[in-house]
């Protein structure tokens, strides 16, 4: 298992010791996350393991009951709502279902955050929207709008909105989610893409193993509120462990049960 | 559970839920000098609350206008002051019927049409992808929608009325045989400015109070398509409530 980030500095998201529960329900218990700048993190997991909610407590949307989570340097659950959007502004996120704006057209989806934050001229603007569309290969659907598209294009112009404001991060949850294989190559070809070209740091929230495994840099598997396991794919596929092993092979049953706990089955079966 | 412990339950419930629509309405109110920067986004919305409710205003209008011009001249008819028919409606309508009448179809077309759009955008992560972008969805959502039901309310008021006192001229004038003249002359001199303010004052009161509610519950409402339709009936339900009290504690201090 390889940890190229320790002692290296620090990280450009670090996540440590995080404790976060929902009433009494525990999502994570002493949780450690490093994102090294420049590189594809890919967090990893069972469903219902806590990924997204990672997420949302990196974006400030949601607050640990303990640990740290800096991002930029910032301690993000002690940051006021004025300096949490300034952070925001330098972190883009992509949503599961892409949260496209219904009541706009693709274009100005793309173009809502340069609006809102920068005063730009519209010619600039619209060379702007334009060249990001094209990066994802919607330029030609600028003016459709987000029911005209299927699920695989709302998460590129999604994508597209996400770099449209240049950012130094960019979040990705659950980026293959319901698309086909193509859509979900161009997707994996538009994050490594977007990695290389813009030297844009990279986290992955998804449970899909090969495409995790042909792009991530370093991964962390979740399971139980904490960290099972970490390491570059290859690792992770030589991992002996119960728990790796089942999710990388996807085995129905093991330390991840097949059933919800439940009470005696003959018993419920046999009760009056 | 006694009796008592009920009822501090109920008024420990209604109290968090007025004192958050009240931190709500604050936060709102913040927001709306701010949302003036999108003037296209409010002209959007006042054509939303108001134009595009206006058939349903004028055509209420028009019948309440009508049935009042038949009760009334029914009643009046009684004491032989039928000329004073204008007078008996377009009291009744400008201080009174108008604003609560107005407000009360604004609650079932405009409010629940805020209040599930907002509840929508809520359940598609609309208003997150807002925040993650660092764009206050109260500023560019929520704002924009109360201020243009704000200022929607008053004009719907005004056409509410002027259709109905034209209906009850309908009635009065081409079907009972009341003079124009006494008719309108009577209506223009009884007409006071107090009572056109207190008109006012109710509209403007009522389009907060409708207008409030509507996004407080469409913002609120649990991300699901079972939580948004819970949404927009409380939105009915708690803007007619609130609209007939209000209404009642208005009067008293008017007269």
């Amino acid at each position: 298992m390889s940890d190229r980030a320790e002692g290296a500095g620090e990280p450009l998201i670090h996540v440590q010791d995080v404790h976060y529960a929902v009433g009494a329900h525990s999502v994570f218990s002493g949780l450690n996350v490093r994102v090294e700048a420049g590189k594809i993190t890919a967090i990893m997991g069972p469903s219902g393991t806590g990924k997204t909610t990672l997420l949302r407590l990196i974006m400030g949307q949601i607050q640990p009951q303990r640990g740290s989570i800096r991002v930029f340097g910032q301690e993000v659950p002690t940051l006021r709502r004025r300096e949490l959007f300034g952070l925001r502004q330098r972190v883009g996120l992509l949503f599961q279902n892409g949260a496209l704006l219904t009541g706009m057209s693709v274009f100005e989806n793309v173009a809502f955050p340069v609006r809102e934050h920068a005063r730009l001229p519209e010619p600039v603007l619209r060379k702007l929207v334009l060249m990001k569309l094209q990066a994802v290969g919607l330029r030609g659907a600028a003016d459709l709008s987000p029911s005209e598209l299927s699920g695989g294009m709302a998460r590129r112009v999604a994508l597209a909105r996400a770099i449209v404001m240049d950012p130094e991060v960019l979040l990705y949850d659950e980026p293959f989610v319901g698309l086909d294989p193509i859509s979900k190559g161009v997707i994996l070809r538009l994050i490594q893409s977007l990695n290389r070209t813009l030297h844009i740091t990279s986290v992955l929230v998804s449970h899909d193993v090969q495409e995790i495994s042909a792009i991530a840099d370093q991964t962390y598997l979740l399971s139980g509120g904490s960290v099972v396991a970490q390491g570059n794919p290859s690792e992770l596929r030589n991992d002996t462990s119960e728990v790796v092993h089942q999710f990388m092979t996807g085995a129905p049953d093991g330390p991840v049960p097949f059933h919800y706990p439940a009470a005696d089955y003959y018993a419920q079966l046999l009760e009056q | 559970m006694s009796a008592h412990g009920t009822r501090g339950a109920v008024l420990r419930t209604g109290l968090t839920k007025l004192g958050a629509e009240t931190r709500f309405l604050l936060r709102v109110c913040g927001q709306a000098v701010p949302a003036l920067d999108h003037p296209r986004l409010l002209i959007e919305q006042i054509y939303n609350a108001g134009a595009r409710s206006l058939v349903i205003i004028m055509l209420c209008g028009l019948f309440v206008g009508m049935v009042l011009g038949l009760q009334g001249y029914d009643l009046l008819a009684r004491f032989g002051s039928e000329s004073a028919l204008g007078v008996a409606a377009a009291l009744g309508l400008i201080r009174e019927l108008g604003p609560v009448l107005t407000a009360l179809l604004f609650a079932g077309r405009a409010g629940t049409a805020l209040a599930s759009e907002i509840g929508l955008m809520g359940a598609t992560d609309q208003l997150t992808a807002m925040e993650m972008m660092a764009v206050d969805p109260v500023r560019y959502v929520v704002a924009p929608r109360f201020l243009g039901g704000v200022i929607a309310m008053p004009l719907l008021t005004a056409i509410f009325n002027s259709v109905g006192i034209y209906g009850t001229q309908l009635i009065g004038v081409v079907m009972m045989r009341i003079p124009a003249g006494t008719f309108w002359s009577q209506t223009v001199n009884a007409v006071e400015m107090r009572d056109i303010r207190e008109g006012v004052i109710k509209s403007v009161v009522f389009g907060v109070a409708c207008s409030l509610i509507a996004v407080y519950e469409g913002y609120h409402a649990e991300p699901t398509a079972e939580g948004v339709g819970l949404a927009t009936t409380r939105t009915v339900v708690t803007s007619a409530v609130l609209v007939l009290m209000l209404d009642y504690i208005l009067t008293a201090m008017f007269l």
